[in-house]
């Protein structure tokens, strides 16, 4: 068994630019997968993935089904009021059927499992959040410059 | 026997001329009828004349403006649409048709268009309206009309519910056509994620283990979490590379469970770079035993909760894909799924 080769070590940036429920959780997901398969995972929050990691939407991402094909829906139904909570509680109800963390204890994990977040400072601007808008898991307020030197060397994936 | 079958003779022949003299009626009937019909074509032919000359007239203008060219692409159209549809098809448009003017005609009563009428007014003065909100509700609910409204909305509730239904077991006993276009037309049931929630078997464990998860740890109950299902419980995988006489499969896992031993861990987890304590055995025999009563390797999610550990600490003490290393140690397969 020992026959440890010496690899370079794995690493992955993820961007997250969605604020969906649906849309935050691959990057989360990915992101907990890699640091389980000892790769490191950093994500970056941006635009409306800002909302993924701040304090006061973190619990009620909603999910938007009108313009989505595959959510089998018509769009002119998907479109009226009250759709996109309906969608995202049905998916909350779903997702604790399978046992998955909410989106806030998803990111504590990620948090304890050594992954990094950051948030894009130019989408702080835009929306007029503050570092204490953000949920403390959030390492820091980067700009993209910043981001691509934090992801040196690792694979970067925008979803 | 005899008897009988004159009596039937002699009814049938009676039968048949009482029949012949209805038909003398209805001859005579017919000749009057035509001589009538000869009558008035004679008066028509001048009438039919004027109006097929008009008529030539007409389409010559008609073909100038392109109609017959039109006319023509119609009929190309219904031509494809006969070849589409069969009687069977313009029979059930024919009821729809007959549907329709049915409830056209219930609609146009004129109570009804009284009440229509009554709620057009409504509508055309809604800017005064003021908003009103759950109480408001509750509190018009009390008013006699609003009241009268209600009823009469749930009875109309209650029959499109009906109909529904009815339709519902209509199309399952309809042909194949009429069930594939109610398929392709009807809203569908289905599942948000498309992740049925799995069932996975509960295999029987040995007591022992079943025992020392209740003791020691949560009883997790069967896994659910991430996107891979435990299927059946992994059988033995073929052994891939040896040591010291124990299999192991191609990712460094023991090929057979059975075959673990305490020593073995050790051996394992040095290799692994791992020192073992007694919280990584606690989290060792976690593994192990929710192996064993449900089949399926324990992921990060199922780990920490089970043994109560934090994330973290799992982390501190496996710092490499610590679900994995905690299965290589414990002799079980690879864990499946994302959490």
């Amino acid at each position: 068994m020992a026959t440890a080769i010496a690899t370079p070590k794995r690493k992955v940036a993820l961007i997250c630019s969605h604020g969906g429920l649906d849309e935050a959780y691959p990057p989360l997901i990915l992101a907990n997968a890699a640091r389980q398969s000892n790769i490191e995972a950093l994500i970056f929050f941006t635009f409306w993935g800002l909302d993924v990691v701040t304090e006061s939407k973190v619990d009620h991402l909603h999910v938007n089904l009108a313009g989505n094909p595959a959510s089998g829906m018509p769009t002119i139904v998907a479109g009226l009021p009250g759709m996109e909570s309906l969608a995202a509680r049905m998916m909350k109800k779903q997702m604790e059927e399978l046992d998955l963390p909410g989106v806030r204890e998803m990111l504590q994990i990620l948090d304890e499992a050594g992954a990094q977040l950051y948030a894009c400072e130019l989408a702080m601007n835009m929306f007029k959040r503050t570092k204490s808008d953000l949920l403390p898991q959030v390492k820091d307020v980067i700009t993209a410059g910043d981001f691509f030197e934090l992801s040196e060397g690792a694979q970067i994936v925008f979803t | 026997m005899e008897t009988r079958e004159s009596t039937a003779n002699g009814a049938g022949i009676e039968a048949v001329l009482a029949r012949m003299d209805a038909m003398q009626e209805q001859m005579a009937y017919l000749v009057r009828r035509q001589q009538k019909q000869e009558e008035l074509f004679s008066e028509l032919t001048p009438i039919l004349k004027e109006v097929l000359a008009a008529a030539t007239d007409r389409f010559g203008e008609l073909e100038k403006d392109g109609a017959i060219a039109f006319a023509k692409e119609l009929l190309v159209v219904t031509r494809k649409v006969i070849q589409h549809y069969g009687p069977e098809d313009v029979r059930l448009f024919g009821d729809a048709v007959v549907k329709i003017l049915d409830t056209v005609r219930a609609v146009t009563q004129p109570e009804v268009l009284a009440i229509v009428e009554e709620a057009g007014r409504v509508l055309q003065q809604a800017d005064s309206a003021e908003p009103i909100g759950i109480v408001g509700m509750v509190r018009a609910s009390r008013n006699e009309d609003v009241q009268k409204g209600m009823a009469v909305m749930m009875e109309m509730l209650k029959h499109v519910g009906h109909a529904a239904k009815a339709m519902a077991e209509n199309k399952r006993e309809g042909d194949s056509r009429k069930e594939r276009l109610a398929r392709a037309l009807g809203p569908k049931k289905k599942k948000v994620l498309g992740v049925e929630r799995p069932k996975a078997p509960v295999e029987k464990g040995s007591s022992e283990a079943r025992e020392w998860a209740k003791r020691e740890v949560r009883d997790m109950g069967p896994p659910t979490a991430g996107c891979a299902v435990p299927g059946e419980a992994p059988s033995q995988e073929a052994a891939a590379t040896e040591m010291d006489g124990v299999g192991f499969t191609k990712d460094g896992h023991l090929a057979d469970p059975k075959a673990w031993t305490r020593d073995l861990a050790a051996t394992i987890a040095a290799a692994q770079g791992v020192e073992l304590d007694g919280g990584k055995w606690k989290v060792i025999e976690f593994a192990r035993a929710d192996f064993e009563a449900h089949g399926a390797s324990p992921n990060v999610r199922r780990i920490t909760m089970g043994t109560g550990l934090a994330t973290k600490e799992l982390y501190t003490m496996f710092p490499k894909a610590p679900a994995r290393t905690v299965a290589k140690i414990a002799g079980i397969p690879k864990p499946a799924g994302c959490i």
